[in-house]
Formats: structure tokens, sequence, C-alpha cells
């Protein structure tokens, strides 16, 4: 390059999923389909979106027990306690079109656990849990799961006695599950703050358990993005 | 390796008396029905997000919100029709992708002229 110092390009080559989609969404405007107001309000509604709400619901349902048999009875109606609602919610008022309005709560026990997947595709509570992980849409994952649970779980680091029964729960275009976690020892007198604080994502999935001292999953690799979204 | 990479008949296009009703079934599974499937362990890992997977997702959600169409049609787009080879071959966001790019076209929102015009202006834009 006869430019030296030019400072190296951002990206070595556009890719045809970046030109399409810039593509796609343009065309949608420019033919009145939605505006680009439309989208930028989808945007900031995903940007309010994340696990607080489900581990605030877990904590309360910890904290109170007919707040829990509310939660496992009517999980939509339990969320509107965590300020999620499923059914008015911004920006649409009748919801979101991928998340229907049917949310369950897998109470686990010192002898049950629970683990959610989608087996079809990766349907996941994004209202009150945020964006799937990446894991969670394998097929790899969705493949295993159900066949496979403790060695799966195993693999997530997490051991569970050979008496402990493992439920797997396949979500479906209609429902959408999180899991609730016995309380973990070593807790009591915590507020309900402090309670979500250990309620990590990988808790209300399932392939994790909370443990005082833990706020965070546990570590495990990240791929990069070539143009990372800014959250 | 998965049940429906076994049983592979003698032949591509096979003649009707070479396909077992056993294997048509296996055929007729569509490919997001991968749940039970033999896989080994991989590396679980998370991933960053790129921008054009943020927005393909916030046009998806959109595009149903003013009701082009509705999330079982996208649904089956994504995970039925792109087929076996696409299925696993493309990234999650880009089966939502590809499924938004031809709902525009199908329901003829878009001409497919229109489609790839409108790619051409763009990726000059980065030349």
């Amino acid at each position: 390059m006869a430019e030296k110092h030019k400072p190296a390009p951002m990206v070595d080559e556009v890719s045809e999923f970046e030109v399409l989609e810039i593509a796609v969404r343009e065309l949608a405007i420019e033919k009145g389909l939605f505006s680009a107001e439309d989208h930028r309000r989808w945007t900031e509604y995903m940007h309010t979106l994340g696990p607080l709400p489900a581990a605030r619901l877990v904590a309360k349902a910890w904290l109170d027990p007919e707040f829990k048999k509310l939660a496992v009875k009517d999980g939509v109606k339990a969320s509107l306690d965590v300020d999620i609602d499923w059914i008015g919610s911004m920006p649409t008022n009748f919801g979101t079109p991928s998340d229907y309005c049917n949310l369950r709560v897998m109470e686990d026990t010192p002898k049950l656990k629970h683990v959610v997947v989608c087996t079809l595709c990766s349907c996941y509570p994004r209202p009150i849990l945020g964006q799937s992980p990446e894991w969670y849409r394998t097929p790899n994952y969705r493949r295993r799961i159900v066949r496979w649970p403790r060695q799966v779980l195993s693999e997530f680091g997490l051991q569970l006695p050979e008496d402990v029964e493992i439920r797997v729960v396949d979500s479906n275009q209609k429902s959408r599950f999180i899991v609730l976690p016995v309380r973990p020892e070593g807790t009591e007198g915590w507020t309900e703050d402090q309670l979500a604080e250990i309620v990590t994502r990988d808790c209300l999935i399932g392939v994790a358990v909370p443990k005082p001292g833990q706020t965070s999953n546990d570590p495990r690799p990240v791929h990069p993005a070539k143009n990372p979204y800014k959250h | 390796m998965t049940e429906r990479n076994r049983q592979k008949p003698a032949k591509d296009a096979p003649y009707p008396d070479l396909i077992t009703n056993e294997r048509f079934r296996e055929c007729m599974r569509t490919p997001h029905d991968v749940g039970g499937e033999d896989d080994v362990p991989m590396q679980w890992e998370e991933k960053e997000e790129e921008v054009w997977e943020h927005n393909t997702f916030v046009t998806c959600e959109v595009l149903a919100w003013r009701g082009v169409w509705n999330a079982e049609e996208r649904r089956r787009r994504q995970n039925v029709d792109l087929g076996n080879s696409n299925y696993l071959a493309i990234p999650y966001y880009g089966r939502w992708l590809l499924t938004a790019a031809r709902i525009l076209v199908d329901k003829q929102h878009v001409t497919l002229t229109e489609l790839i015009e409108k790619m051409d202006e763009v990726k000059k834009r980065y030349e």
C-alpha cells in the first residue's frame, strides 16, 4: 500500500450479511413497511432488557412464600412485580411478536433440578431475561441436553449427585421458562438485592446454581465480533 | 454425525423401490428438529454480537410489529424452508436475515431487481 501510515480499515471486507442487512432495512423503510423511528424505538427497548428482572423475581420468591406460589402458578402475573409487563410492554403495547405471553417458573427442590432448552429453535424468555447466549442457540446444546443432561450440565461445571433428578423443559413458541433454583445456604438474612445478585443468567437457564459470592456466570471463552454491537 | 446423515440410500435421487419408509420419514423430518441427535462435547463459549446481527433481530421484530409477517411464519421460513444444508451452514441471525429478505420479495413489497440493486449500492459505500 502506498500510504503507509493510513490507519487499517475497520473491516477487511464487508460481509454479505452486513450488506444484506442494510439493504433489507433500508428497503423496508423506503417502502413504508416500518419507519426508522420504529427501528430506533425497538433498539432502545432492547437496551432495557437483561436478566436482572428474572433474578429479582427469584429473590422475591425466596423471601416471600406467597409470591413464590404466585410465580409458580402465573409467571406472567408475577413478572409485573419486577416491572415486566409481557402483555402491555412497550414499544408495541401488545407484547413482543416473538415472545408470547406465557412464562412458566420451574421450581427446583433439593432432589429435582430443572434446565431449559428450546430444541426446535432457540425460544427464550427475552422480556425478562434479555438475549439468549450463543451456546443456548447451538444445535449441539439443543441436541444433547435432552439426551445426556447430566453430562452436559457437568460440562458447564454443575456436577449433580445421582439421586438428584434432572428435568429438561423444552420451550416452544407459546411457552417460555425460567428456573427458580433452591436458595443456597449461607444467605440467611440477606436482602432482596443481595439475593438477586447471585441469581445469574446461567442459574435462570438452569446450567448453574446460585452460590454466595458468585455474582456472574462462570467464565468461559468469548468469541469476538468483527464489528461488535455496543450495548 | 446426526441421524439424518446415516442410512444414505445407495444413490442420490433414488428409485422409489430403493428408499425404505423409515428413510423417507427421516427425510421428512424438518431441519430444526435436532433434539436428541448424536453429537460430541464442544467448548461452551459466549459470543459478541455483530452490529448486523442486532439490527437483523430488530428488523424482524419490527416487521412483525407492523404486520408484514407473524412469528409463526418467520419461524417456519427460517427453521424449515431454508433446508437442511443451509440450516446448519449459516449463522443463527443469518437465517433470520435471509428470511427477512425473502419475505419482502415473496410478498411483493420489493422486486428481486430492487433488492439486488440496493445491495450493489450498499457495497459501493464500502469501496
